[in-house]
C-alpha cells in the first residue's frame, strides 16, 4: 500500500486552521440562528395545529353531548321552573305569611299567622342559589278534621315547605277546637 | 539527450503553491456546503410556511366553532346544575315527613270515651319522629282505655312506619267523674310518647294535586 505523505509548511496548516474554524463557526451559525429558530417555530406550529385539531374534535363531541344533554334534562328542566316558580320574585316575609294565611282561609280556618324565624343557606353545593327559611305558623283555633284536610293539602300544594314540627293544643274553652302551632321550613330561592 | 532548462520553474511552483492553497480549497468547500445549507434551509422555511397556513386555517377553523363550544359549555354546566339541583330537591320533597296521614291514623285510635288533650310532634334530625300525646280516658276502668288507645296506636303506626314504640310517659287516675251516655264513669289522664322512623317505608302524603309527572 502506498502511503502518501502531505508536508504541509506552516503557512499552510494556519491556513487549514482557519478554515477549520471557519467550518465549526458555519455550521454553529447555520444551526443556532437559522434552522434552530426554525426548526422551533415548526415544531410550535404543528403542536398548535395537534392541539386546535384536537379542540375542534372535541367541540364536535361537546356540541353532540349537550344537545343529547338538553333532551335528557327537558323534564328535570320543567321540573327546575315549576319549583323555582313557586318562589315568587320580593322577599319571602313580603309574600309568604300573606299566603299561608290566604291558604288556611280557604280551608275555612281563619286568622292564620306565619312569622319568620329563621334562615339560613344550604350546605349542599347544588343547592347554592336556594335558601332555607324557618316559619312558625299559628292556628290560634281550628277544627280537627278541618286541620287535617289543610295541612294534606298544604303538604302537597307546597312541595318545598316541610313541617318538623306540630303542637296541637286542645282548648279549655271550645273542647272542638284546637290551638295549633305548626314550624316549618321552605326551601326558596336566592333573589 | 539534450539538455532541458525550466527557467520558470519558480513561477509554476508558486502557481501550484495557489493552486493547492488550503484556504482557498477551505473556501471552496465551505461556499459550497454553505450553499447546500442555504438550500436545505430553504426547503425548511418553505415547509414552515407551508405549515403555518395550515396553523392559520386551523385557528380559523376553532374560531369559527369556539363561540358555539364556549355556549355550549356554558349550557352544559347549566344543565348539569339544573339537573343535580333538581335531584337534591326531590330527595328532600320526597323525604318529608307527611303530618297529615299520621294525624288520620291518630283520629282513627280515638275511642269515644278518650280525648286527646295536646299533640307535640317533631321530626327529628336523623329522621325519626317523636310525637308526645297527652289526654283523657274514661270508663269503668279508665287505665284500660287508655292501654287500648296505646295498643291501637301501635298497630295503626305499625302498619305504615317502622321501628314504631308507643310507651306510656304517665297514666295516672283523676278524682273527676264524667257522665257518658247516662252513667257516670271514672277519668284517667294520661300521657304517650310515640317514636318511629320513616326511613325503609314512607308514609305516602293525602292523594292531591302535583305539579310533577312521575
Amino acid at each position: 500500500m502506498k502511503q502518501i505523505q502531505v508536508k504541509l509548511s506552516k503557512d499552510q496548516f494556519q491556513k487549514l486552521f482557519l478554515s477549520a474554524v471557519g467550518f465549526i463557526v458555519l455550521v454553529y451559525v447555520y444551526f443556532s440562528f437559522f434552522l434552530g429558530p426554525l426548526s422551533s417555530s415548526r415544531d410550535s406550529a404543528l403542536a398548535q395545529i395537534d392541539d386546535l385539531q384536537g379542540k375542534v374534535a372535541d367541540s364536535k363531541s361537546e356540541l353532540t353531548k349537550t344537545a343529547k344533554l338538553e333532551k335528557q334534562a327537558e323534564t328535570a328542566t320543567t321540573r327546575f321552573a315549576a319549583l323555582k316558580a313557586l318562589s315568587p320574585e320580593g322577599a319571602p316575609i313580603a309574600w309568604f305569611p300573606p299566603r299561608i294565611k290566604t291558604f288556611f282561609a280557604n280551608q275555612d280556618i281563619d286568622k292564620a299567622t306565619a312569622r319568620l324565624e329563621s334562615n339560613s343557606a344550604y350546605k349542599e353545593a347544588d343547592l347554592a342559589s336556594w335558601t332555607r327559611y324557618g316559619w312558625v305558623i299559628e292556628l290560634p283555633q281550628a277544627d280537627f278534621s278541618t286541620l287535617g284536610r289543610a295541612i294534606a293539602a298544604l303538604e302537597n300544594g307546597e312541595p318545598l315547605l316541610s313541617i318538623t314540627r306540630i303542637n296541637i293544643k286542645a282548648l279549655s274553652e271550645d273542647p272542638q277546637s284546637q290551638q295549633v302551632t305548626l314550624t316549618a321550613s321552605t326551601a326558596m330561592v336566592k333573589r | 539527450m539534450a539538455l532541458h532548462l525550466n527557467l520558470l520553474h519558480e513561477e509554476i511552483r508558486e502557481q501550484r503553491q495557489r493552486q493547492r492553497d488550503p484556504l482557498k480549497i477551505g473556501m471552496m468547500v465551505l461556499g459550497a456546503l454553505g450553499a447546500l445549507m442555504l438550500l436545505y434551509y430553504l426547503w425548511n422555511a418553505y415547509k414552515v410556511l407551508e405549515i403555518r397556513n395550515r396553523l392559520g386555517q386551523a385557528q380559523h377553523d376553532w374560531a369559527k366553532v369556539e363561540p358555539k363550544v364556549t355556549a355550549a359549555q356554558k349550557r352544559s354546566a347549566e344543565l348539569n346544575g339544573i339537573i343535580s339541583t333538581t335531584k337534591v330537591l326531590d330527595g328532600m320533597i320526597d323525604g318529608r315527613f307527611f303530618w297529615a296521614p299520621f294525624l288520620e291514623k291518630l283520629s282513627r285510635c280515638v275511642a269515644l270515651n278518650a280525648q286527646l288533650t295536646g299533640i307535640d310532634g317533631t321530626v327529628q334530625d336523623d329522621g325519626r319522629i317523636s310525637v308526645s300525646i297527652d289526654g283523657l280516658a274514661a270508663g269503668r276502668e279508665p287505665r284500660a282505655a287508655a292501654e287500648e288507645l296505646r295498643q291501637l296506636l301501635l298497630e295503626q303506626l305499625g302498619q305504615s312506619y317502622r321501628e314504631v314504640k308507643v310507651e306510656f310517659k304517665a297514666l295516672e287516675d283523676l278524682d273527676t267523674i264524667v257522665n257518658i251516655g247516662g252513667s257516670n264513669q271514672s277519668m284517667a289522664r294520661f300521657g304517650l310518647n310515640a317514636i318511629f322512623s320513616t326511613s325503609s317505608a314512607k308514609s305516602s302524603p293525602t292523594p292531591g294535586p302535583r305539579t310533577r309527572n312521575r
